[in-house]
């Protein structure tokens, strides 16, 4: 299939700020996880996947209409991407900082790692590397419910790894951590919540997703086996407004509907998506979206390896503007602070019927003005889709 | 040429279908290889359904098996739901015979009784059959002594066959020759022919189906329809064989067959009409046949995608089709402009709206049936009222009164208990109580209709573990305490959901409603008061709590497309509900008004 840009003829002519990396291999596939990723140990096809990335990289820095091209923010997520051989990680950071014309540390370099899997060396690695955030994924520190997840780590391990981590210099740390959990007690969140702002970890960055439940993975095969009781949404709604108000409590800013940060540390990589920029994405079934066009990259490693420059892509997307509008709005509400009234006011002028959904929700309190801002009202968070579907 | 013209009657499922196929077959009017299950029932509906819905008709050769004298055999298929009963009392008319067919397994039954009353009245000759002897369980003795015993015809006179397996049927098709009468009529009088029927064809217009009797008919004949007073050129004449087959010789009295003369509309021939030569008219019509009765009526809205003029069209179209429903256009407060209907019954309307849906394709918003009211004002004006939405101020009002049915009930005995406590609840009267057999009893009741559109005949079948029939038909107009329910939804009352009901049972029905629409309509963003008032004052009240959480918590690059287009499901599921006011209310919830709390 040919490139998307080459179809329409296109020239690319884009602000891309953000580049993000995907790289599939896992030690285990966790039960909730719906990302692309598969269980391989063969560090053949590591070398391969690192050569392949760093060609399509190559593909893009090549294009005439991309020139002096260099990201703002990159982002290494997977999969595991820790769970890379040593030597092919090394290979891959430095091609990616290498790639791009002027040299300097990126504004924002995080690799996603599992608490398992960072070591020292590692650890070291990364920051030679000029990576200045880390990612890992503490999900809860409950053993039970850990295995509810299929997750295999310690809970102690997390603590373990944000030591290593800061004693290699990388200040900036975000955990992941998931509530509504079946089984789930109020009085684990808690410690779950204790722990996470323990001083020992306190990261700079939180981000803290109830549970979803994702079609094709094997939480969702056994929710409808009946071989657990999901927690009840009034129970999951509450786990929710303790997050929030424990968080806000130790300081944290929520700023996003399921990530909080110490002042200053937002995740700018992940501001990209929501307030809708450019970004590209390499390595199997990575998506991009590049002026309103959005498209993946094909899911399967053996196909994306087998391709060169210009991988082969699936859901090719151009939208109309009509529905690019209801993107933008599903995604910048998403922002605690909401969106400039400036920007929904313009985007809002060309579609009346739109506009007075807008302004009914404005009615009945679901959207509030603050601040030059609209933003979704504290009720609203509880029901952010129910709310955004009118807006699509 | 010997004539026998008769038609098959039966109750629902005792396989009068089943047994038209096989004489069919049997007389080699169709091959073994198109033998088709219920050859007879053309609609799609109907075959899925195993019912049939229109009356079809079918002439055949038959040699006697003793004498070898050839007959001609005109046999009318007639369905065997309560809904349809004017269909049958149509082909009744155009016959002189009937056999009546009873399951050998399951006895007489509600409309066993009805139908063979029906054709006794029209002064048809009855040859009783005993079918399904085949199965195990099959009391074909004890069966015909229920014949004898409730419809007074002799034992004896039962013919046993197995429509499924053949047996019996040759004796069945002598008996036909033997026992049933000829036609009357002339074939040198005036010509009288009766419409007994008719159906749409897209192609060839309105197809008539027409019994001779006195006279003929032929195909370039200028006929005259006495009633109507218009005058059509018939195009083409001729038999069902049974597919239509054009005839160039005239059909002569006694005869049955079709004709097709351009006519555009089922709207433009009346069921019952007399036609006759326009050149040389008949002095007088047929005694004719009385307009079908419609019982229950409900509105249909258009919903979703679909546009009032869409909706109107596909009505339109359908009606060219089935002349038995009415409809005009409503104007609703909350569902905006639609149409109410009128229909024979709870299965007719079914079958409408299904229709409808299928071969139109439109999407509809259906309201819960209701029945005719009549009202009597201060001003001793009576009026009739087919929605609850019209009923005039109370202040105006001296009387409300409901239709009234006798309703006759077939079922074990075991269970007269439970059906008479089921009565007494849906405010009957009690009538009789007569044995059929040992095991089984008669009941009478007399009931307000409006108790007995819905879900009656299922809870008679779910009381009686499915042994229990039942046959209705209207006796008047009877007053009562009645009162108007409002319903209101987030605080607008919403005139769809009105109902007229019974004073002492307002409170009962009123929380058995809100707790069904509490039901049906999903969680809003906000707090959806429910309320049941009467004249102003509330009677019953629920509340439908806000909803408590739906967020996507992951939203990044690699799922916008896939969160952008589970929004838009959401949204395009709630674009098939009806907005009423803030509230998006779902189909399902209109029908919430029939809900009895019981």
């Amino acid at each position: 299939m040919p490139c998307i840009w080459q179809h329409h003829g296109e020239p690319l002519r884009a602000d891309i700020p953000a580049l993000y990396i995907h790289l599939p291999f896992c030690f285990h596939k966790c039960h909730y996880c719906d990302f692309y990723s598969i269980v391989d140990r063969d560090s053949q096809r590591h070398a391969a996947l690192v050569d392949r990335i760093l060609d399509e990289l190559a593909y893009y820095r090549n294009r005439s209409d991309l020139p002096d091209w260099r990201p703002r923010t990159i982002f290494v997520g997977g999969g595991t991407p820790t769970f890379l051989e040593a030597g092919e990680l090394t290979r891959l950071l430095r091609g990616l900082a290498m790639g791009h014309a002027s040299s300097g540390p990126f504004e924002e370099f995080t690799v996603e790692a599992n608490p398992e899997t960072l070591t020292d060396n590692i650890a070291e690695l990364l920051v030679e590397c000029g990576v200045n955030r880390i990612s890992i994924g503490a999900q809860s520190f409950q053993p039970e419910l850990l295995k509810t997840l299929e997750r295999w780590h310690e809970p102690s391990s997390v603590r373990r790894a944000v030591k290593i981590a800061r004693a290699a210099g990388i200040t900036n740390i975000n955990l992941d951590l998931i509530f509504g959990i079946p089984g789930q007690t109020h009085r684990q969140l808690e410690d779950d919540l204790d722990r996470i702002l323990d001083p020992e970890l306190s990261p700079t960055h939180l981000s803290c997703y109830s549970l979803t439940y994702e079609p094709n993975t094997a939480m969702m095969r056994r929710l409808e086996l009946g071989q657990f009781k999901p927690l009840d949404n009034h129970t999951v709604a509450d786990f929710y407004a303790t997050v929030r108000q424990r968080l806000a409590d130790a300081g944290l800013k929520q700023y996003e509907i399921s990530n909080w940060c110490k002042p200053g540390y937002h995740c700018r990589h992940n501001l990209a998506y929501w307030t809708n920029l450019n970004w590209l994405g390499l390595g199997p079934s990575a998506s991009s979206h590049i002026n309103g066009q959005r498209w993946k990259n094909v899911p399967q490693l053996g196909r994306y390896l087998a391709s060169s420059g210009c991988p082969p892509r699936i859901d090719i997307e151009h939208l109309p503007s009509v529905a690019r509008i209801g993107e933008r709005l599903m995604l910048g509400l998403r922002l605690i602070d909401g969106m400039p009234q400036s920007i929904v006011d313009s985007l809002l002028n060309e579609d009346a019927s739109r506009r007075s959904t807008f302004d009914h929700l404005i009615e009945i309190g679901m959207i509030e003005r603050k601040q030059g801002h609209y933003r979704l009202s504290e009720k609203a968070l509880f029901i952010s889709d129910t709310v955004l579907a009118e807006l699509v | 040429m010997n004539i026998r013209n008769f038609c098959i009657i039966a109750h629902i499922d005792h396989g009068k279908s089943t047994l038209a196929d096989r004489m069919l077959q049997c007389t080699g009017a169709i091959s073994e290889r198109d033998m088709r299950n219920q050859v007879l029932d053309a609609m799609d509906l109907e075959r899925e359904r195993g019912i049939t819905i229109k009356a079809s008709a079918v002439s055949v050769n038959y040699v006697h098996s003793s004498t070898k004298d050839k007959f001609e055999l005109n046999f009318i298929d007639t369905p065997g739901h309560v809904d349809f009963h004017y269909e049958v009392s149509r082909a009744l008319t155009a016959c002189e015979g009937a056999v009546l067919v009873v399951d050998a397994t399951q006895g007489v039954e509600a409309q066993t009784v009805a139908n063979a009353y029906m054709a006794v009245e029209a002064g048809l000759e009855l040859i009783p059959v005993v079918n399904k002897i085949d199965l195990p369980s099959a009391q074909p003795e004890a069966v015909a002594m229920e014949i004898e015993q409730v419809l007074g015809i002799d034992a004896q006179e039962c013919i046993y066959c197995s429509a499924k397996t053949g047996q019996g049927i040759p004796e069945l098709l002598d008996a036909i020759c033997d026992r049933l009468p000829p036609p009357r009529g002339k074939a040198d009088a005036l010509t009288q022919a009766l419409i007994f029927d008719s159906e749409y064809d897209d192609y060839r217009g309105v197809i008539i189906y027409t019994r001779i009797v006195n006279g003929k008919l032929k195909a370039g004949d200028r006929i005259r329809m006495m009633g109507a007073g218009r005058s059509w050129q018939i195009g083409e004449m001729g038999k069902f064989t049974p597919q239509m087959t054009p005839f160039k010789e005239p059909l002569e009295a006694g005869e049955v067959g079709y004709l097709v003369a351009s006519i555009k509309s089922l709207e433009e021939v009346n069921i019952g009409d007399t036609i006759t030569l326009d050149a040389h008219p008949a002095a007088e019509p047929l005694a004719g046949y009385r307009e079908p009765q419609r019982m229950v009526f409900c509105d249909f809205y258009p919903a979703g995608e679909t546009q009032f003029e869409t909706l109107r069209d596909a009505i339109e179209r359908l009606r060219l089709n089935d002349a038995s429903f009415t409809f005009q256009p409503h104007h609703s407060e909350a569902l905006g402009f639609g149409f109410r209907c009128g229909f024979l019954g709870m299965l007719h309307m079914d079958i409408i709206q299904e229709r409808l849906e299928r071969e139109s394709k439109v999407n509809l918003v259906q309201t819960a049936p209701t029945v005719t009211f009549e009202v009597l004002l201060n001003t001793n004006e009576v009026i009739q009222i087919t929605n609850p939405a019209d009923l005039p101020d109370l202040s105006r009002v001296r009387e409300i009164r409901e239709p009234i049915v006798k309703v006759e009930i077939i079922t074990p005995t075991e269970n007269i208990g439970d059906l008479m406590k089921l009565c007494d609840n849906r405010r009957g009267v009690y009538k009789s109580q007569q044995f059929l057999s040992e095991s089984r009893q008669i009941l009478d009741y007399e009931l307000p209709l409006s108790e007995i559109i819905y879900d009656f005949y299922d809870k008679l079948k779910s009381i009686t573990r499915g042994y229990g029939t039942m046959d209705y038909s209207m006796i008047g107009f009877r007053t009562d305490k009645l009162a108007k329910m409002d319903i209101l939804v987030n605080g607008m009352p919403v005139d769809a959901l009105s109902v007229i009901v019974h004073r002492d049972k307002a409170p009962t029905r009123g929380r058995a409603l809100l707790a069904k629409l509490k039901k049906e309509i999903d969680p809003h963003m906000f707090e959806i008061p429910l309320q049941a008032a009467i004249g102003g004052k509330v009677i019953a009240r629920e509340n439908i709590r806000a909803m408590r959480k739906n967020v996507t918590a992951k939203c990044y690059g690699g799922d916008v497309t896939r969160k952008r287009k589970l929004l838009e499901k959401q949204k395009e599921g709630k674009r098939r509900m009806k907005r009423i006011g803030t509230v998006d209310i779902p189909q399902e919830a209109f029908m919430a008004v029939l809900d009895f709390g019981e």
